[in-house]
């Protein structure tokens, strides 16, 4: 599942590579760059599918409530 | 002077904090949050000392679980702050909004292993919904604007602002007053999904309807009884709803799951609509999700659009505040034939029975003979707040409270110790309501150290110690499912409570005997100021019904097999 975010608190990168493991997902793959006062961020994640479908539905929760740090 | 003065930045956080109309903090002091102490000194919002940081969060949730308001804790650095965390992630997986202010190191410290050090931030950022470091005094106000905002936002929970003490120290030249941040909106349900829900509402033969902690916010509580009212529809909740039916509604079927009374969790199974409404299916709730309420089609709402087919698929989801999704729901109803389940109400109901309880021994003491008396003596505006074990469940099954603020519970973590200091911040939030923890001797002796809180502030608290010399809810376990392999369970050595009570000098009443349950209790609950109620229980007394853990919730256990 490639995912494409962008980050308002750069520490979100390490918040989501830790959700990933507790769904029992890898991350295989992650770039970043950072744009501005946003970070762009895409992930590359492997798990099994409904893992994965709870992962997205989680990240975009933790960015929805995410602010500057 | 244009609206902005010189001070430091321990007082513009306080200032920040009076903006947000906060009037009490729960904490406990240290090395470097003792610049924001120095200007609490005196200061007119109220500092609430406990005796241990883990209390100050407990406390803190009390407060708003029981007002809806968001509640304030503060420790100091290190050991302060980490002791923090399972309050913090007790408040998330329960959706309570605190703000948790923490002490730092000096800014220059950071990242040497100073004295007191942590990184509080990695630490609580899987417990938090937010957590920020300050690191320029300036901006302090507007950081504890956004916290609060985050905090009560959408889906509330808890947020933690770490500030090093060099910025609480700091001269600032601030604005007097901190700009508050306006709150995102919430998702709304679009008419097309609220048109298909009434449509299945219509269509539906045997609707039954969950409700959540979500009903706590606002004023879903209106909503909600106006809507199943309306319908005469059969209605459970989940632990953190307890309360959001009206007392005495026939339709009410009480809690389902685990240890939930068997009508609710027959009809649910025996659903073809279920209206799931600011819940989030927890397993303790479905128990085997694929075998839970098979027959039905799901209307879920929620303000947090990841619980939506998170645990059980949603053919319609409703995004959104609970209070103005039902508001919707029912006024799409009202434009059409509204249909009425007053017969399937009826018929659901006595798909249930009495509660099972387990017979024990003549002139001892049964745990649930005692709750029955006590909740049918307790004032009915009461505010009750438990602990974590058997004495839980018990109450959860008993209680009938008048709103879902004025039953509280650490449900989705599960934190023992938390009956007690809870019940300290709810007693805060609720001047002039009697106020009572009810706790096991495991999770009481895990917060001892708040009798003395009691005492020094005179907190009318009162305290029922279900006291079944048992680790109750794994000794069941145990009972049950390890062969009667009771390790580490037995806490037969316990101390004399009514003894520790007294010396905290907090009045202590004992009852062993049955017969003496009136009238100990009529004297308990009719003393002033904190009081502790010693019930010495039988000690293998279970909780039923019982679903097993991985079983379908039909599957209910309802005595020793």
């Amino acid at each position: 599942m490639i995912c494409d975010f962008s980050l308002r608190d750069s520490r979100t990168l390490a918040r989501i590579i830790n959700l990933a493991h507790r769904f029992t997902c890898d991350t295989v793959s992650v770039t970043a760059n950072k744009a501005g006062s946003a970070t762009q961020v895409r992930f590359a994640f492997e798990g099994p599918p409904v893992a994965l479908v709870r992962l997205r539905a989680q990240i975009e929760r933790i960015i929805a409530s995410e602010s500057p740090a | 002077m244009n609206g902005t003065t010189v001070r430091n930045g321990a007082t513009v956080l306080l200032e920040a904090l009076e903006a947000e109309g906060v009037e009490t903090i729960f904490g406990y002091p240290g090395g470097a949050i003792m610049p924001f102490y120095d200007a609490l000194y005196g200061h007119p919002i109220q500092h609430i000392l406990v005796r241990h940081e883990a209390a100050a969060v407990f406390a803190a949730a009390g407060y708003a679980r029981t007002s809806g308001r968001v509640g304030v804790c503060c420790a100091t650095s290190g050991p302060g702050a980490t002791n923090l965390v399972t309050g913090l992630l007790d408040a998330h997986m329960d959706s309570i909004p605190l703000v948790a202010i923490t002490g730092q190191v000096r800014s220059e410290l950071m990242g040497t292993d100073g004295f007191q050090e942590a990184d509080v931030c990695a630490i609580t950022q899987a417990a938090t919904k937010w957590n920020v470091r300050i690191s320029d005094p300036a901006r302090i106000g507007e950081t504890i604007a956004e916290a609060f905002a985050i905090a009560r936002g959408g889906r509330p929970g808890p947020v933690l602002v770490d500030i090093p003490a060099d910025m609480l120290k700091a001269a600032v030249e601030a604005a007097s007053r901190a700009e508050r941040r306006s709150e995102s909106p919430a998702p709304r349900a679009t008419a097309a999904a609220i048109a298909d829900a009434a449509a299945r509402i219509r269509a539906a033969r045997r609707p039954v309807a969950i409700i959540g902690g979500g009903v706590r916010r606002g004023e879903a509580v209106a909503a909600y009884r106006r809507f199943v009212g309306m319908l005469g529809l059969p209605h459970c909740c989940t632990i953190n709803a307890i309360g959001a039916g009206e007392r005495g509604d026939p339709h009410d079927l009480q809690m389902l799951g685990m240890h939930g009374h068997k009508a609710a969790n027959k009809a649910v199974q025996a659903a073809d609509l279920i209206i799931a409404l600011g819940m989030r299916f927890d397993d303790r709730v479905t128990g085997k999700p694929d075998r839970f309420a098979r027959s039905a089609a799901v209307i879920h709402a929620d303000i947090d659009p990841s619980e939506f087919n998170k645990i059980i698929a949603a053919d319609v989801a409703l995004p959104g505040d609970l209070e103005t999704t039902l508001n919707a729901l029912s006024a799409e109803l009202e434009r059409g034939r509204v249909p009425r389940f007053h017969d399937w109400a009826i018929e659901a109901r006595t798909l249930g029975g009495p509660l099972p309880s387990d017979r024990v021994a003549p002139g001892v003491l049964s745990a649930t003979d005692v709750l029955d008396r006590f909740f049918a003596r307790v004032q009915p505006d009461a505010v009750i707040a438990t602990d974590v074990g058997q004495h839980q469940m018990w109450a959860a099954q008993r209680v009938q409270p008048n709103h879902p603020r004025s039953f509280t519970t650490s449900a989705g973590l599960g934190s023992m110790g938390f009956g007690l200091p809870c019940a300290v911040g709810a007693a805060y939030a609720n001047p002039g309501r009697s106020v009572y923890a009810i706790v096991g001797d495991g999770g009481f002796q895990m917060s001892l150290p708040e009798l003395a809180t009691l005492r020094r502030y005179d907190v009318p608290v009162k305290i029922v110690l279900m006291d079944n010399q048992n680790l109750g809810m794994v000794r069941q376990w145990q009972e049950l499912f390890y062969s009667e392999r009771y390790s580490a369970t037995n806490l037969s050595d316990n101390p004399d409570f009514v003894a520790i009570a007294r010396a905290y000098r907090i009045d202590a009443y004992a009852l062993s005997d049955p017969d003496q349950a009136d009238a100990t209790l009529a004297h308990f609950i009719d003393a002033p100021g904190p009081a502790l109620l010693h019930c010495m229980c039988h000690p293998t007394e279970n909780v039923w019904p019982m679903i097993p853990a991985g079983q379908s919730i039909d599957e209910l256990m309802e005595a020793k097999a």
